[in-house]
């Protein structure tokens, strides 16, 4: 156990964590908003608790805190991002569809360049030798994993109430929902609000985690991994960016023995799940049951 | 009576064409309304800068004397104007019950984190919001089928389902447009009384855009026509039907 954890303890975490990154694409996603913006607020999260963790201006902050300076850090990030998501979404969600993917994509590039740029955030070589909370890699799934619990209750809870109907009704079709009393802004800009916080925290979570954090965290590339998370997985449930992001992020650990030969791999998966299963995989699996259901049923009646 | 609704030399403009052109009207508290005319005279038009979804170029409309040019949907509907689409619009992949429980929104109050959290607040409201959903669904006879999604349902269940959507944002004026549009005729026969039913029920305003004539003329208190976005002739179906310049508009001129 303790050579396997030794090996693969890394791999663990961060597959918890791009599932958390997954994630934090399909809230807006619900309120049908394709957003990729949440490398942007990933980096701001891990640049918040970076700083907060080695700048000497925080050093009596660390002090006086001790260890709780890290939740302290988790929850700046979160109120950060969640006030650039605010900024930033206003004036964003006015744009539809492939629109908003491209303008939160620039989004992500003009924060990557403002952080390459800025002498807080250590410019292209960024910080490095951030405080550790743990002391093995894997010691970090002990704030993934509650982190994880937490979003799935909240993404369930969320499902079922007031504000997540009104984000179906936006999903499925805005100027109805606008005309059944709902203000499509107010809960669009919400829906990105919430994705940006989790990206957020998961990002101030990371910075420790990675020991070191530079303009490298939250790029485009990383923008289309999570977009090909929730679209292997599956958009229309909280299971299918999971489920993608598990996939996807151990595959090229999976195929390692490979070598090169993986890259092929990865890349054809992608083809092939988004010919073969339009709504992801959560999709199929949600039509295999019904269709199982639907058997159960006639068999039962007698048809 | 009273008057509920009132437009002033409402108009709207698509580039050089008028689709409605300084059309004034007063709808009575309780009556059912008529809104008829030949294809491209602008009902729809006149139904969409009611609900805000196209802004008004001048005129002014009011509700209970509350203005409400300039206002956006949600805040009209909010208000308590209810309405369906020519083409319906449901949420198509939601079933029927959340349907009707999407467009209670603006009756309760529950915020994010009392939903999340389960407040006592937002537990009572989804009971209710739950039960309401229920008894709508019952009264437009689709409660066999409430978890059933949208998209499965026939066009007449569909239209069925959009009145009943329309019902649960508890409106004081119900915005019909095409109500019959796609119906055979025994359909049509029971929408007239369930039109009526509605009405009596919820003490509503009913203001509906209609093709087929017939239905029309046995449903409605009064009735507008509406011809190349002027009005051209409002009063009972008696008077709308001896009206020469309705009779041309329908007709052609002799």
């Amino acid at each position: 156990m303790e050579e396997f954890l030794q090996n693969y303890g890394f791999l663990l975490v961060t597959l918890v964590q791009q599932s958390l990154l997954a994630m934090s694409l399909y809230f807006p996603l619900s309120a049908g908003q394709l957003s990729l913006a949440s490398p942007g607020f990933y980096a701001l999260g891990g640049y918040v608790a970076a700083i907060m963790a080695t700048a000497d201006y925080f050093a009596p902050w660390r002090d006086a805190l001790g260890w709780a300076i890290f939740p302290l850090e988790w929850l700046i990030a979160g109120l950060v991002s969640a006030l650039l998501a605010f900024l930033v979404g206003v004036p964003a969600l006015r744009l539809r569809g492939i629109y908003l993917a491209l303008a939160t994509i620039a989004f992500v590039e003009i924060l990557r360049v403002v952080c390459l740029n800025l002498a807080i955030t250590g410019g292209a070589i960024g910080i490095f030798g951030i405080p550790q909370l743990f002391e093995s890699r894997w010691g970090y799934i002990w704030i993934f994993g509650p982190l994880l619990v937490i979003t799935l209750i909240f993404s369930y809870r969320l499902d079922r109430s007031r504000v997540g109907r009104a984000f179906k009704a936006i999903r499925e079709d805005e100027l109805a929902a606008g005309a059944m009393g709902i203000n499509p802004t107010h809960y669009k800009v919400l829906s990105f609000v919430i994705g940006a916080v989790l990206a957020g925290i998961v990002g101030a979570m990371s910075a420790p985690f990675l020991n070191t954090w530079n303009a490298r965290q939250g790029t485009f590339d990383a923008s289309i991994s999570y977009l090909a998370y929730v679209l292997i997985g599956g958009g229309r449930s909280l299971w299918g960016p999971m489920l993608g992001a598990v996939l996807l992020a151990s595959l090229p650990e999976l195929l390692r023995p490979l070598k090169d030969a993986r890259l092929i791999i990865n890349g054809m998966v992608l083809v092939i799940a988004s010919i073969y299963l339009p709504f992801g995989i959560a999709g199929a699996l949600q039509r295999l049951k019904l269709s199982t259901l639907k058997r159960y049923a006639s068999l039962r009646g007698g048809r | 009576m009273s008057v509920i609704l009132e437009a002033h030399r409402l108009s709207r403009s698509f580039g050089g064409l008028r689709a409605v052109n300084a059309v004034s009207f007063a709808v009575e508290e309780g009556e059912i309304f008529g809104l008829i005319g030949p294809n491209g005279a602008g009902k729809t038009t006149l139904f969409n800068l009611m609900t805000g979804l196209t802004p008004v170029s001048s005129g002014t409309f009011t509700f209970r004397g509350t203005q409400l040019t300039g206002l956006p949907p949600h805040r009209i509907a909010g208000l308590g104007i209810g309405r369906t689409f020519q083409n319906i619009r449901l949420f198509k992949g939601l079933s029927a019950l959340e349907n009707v429980k999407i467009s209670q929104h603006t009756r309760t109050v529950t915020g994010l984190f009392g939903g999340i959290i389960g407040s006592k607040t937002s537990r009572l409201e989804e009971i209710a919001v739950e039960e309401k959903g229920w008894e709508i669904l019952k009264l437009v006879g689709l409660a066999d089928r409430a978890t059933e999604i949208a998209a499965n349902f026939s066009y007449g269940e569909q239209r069925r389902l959009e009145i009943a959507r329309a019902l649960a944002l508890d409106p004081k004026v119900l915005l019909l447009d095409e109500p019959a549009a796609g119906m055979n005729a025994a359909e049509k026969q029971s929408l007239t009384a369930f039109i009526r039913e509605v009405r009596d029920l919820y003490n509503l305003t009913v203001v509906l855009i209609e093709h087929h004539v017939p239905l029309v003329m046995g449903l409605c208190d009064r009735i507008a026509v509406l011809n190349f976005g002027e009005l051209i002739a409002v009063g009972s179906p008696e008077e709308v039907q001896k009206n020469p310049a309705v009779i041309e508009a329908y007709l052609g001129a002799e």
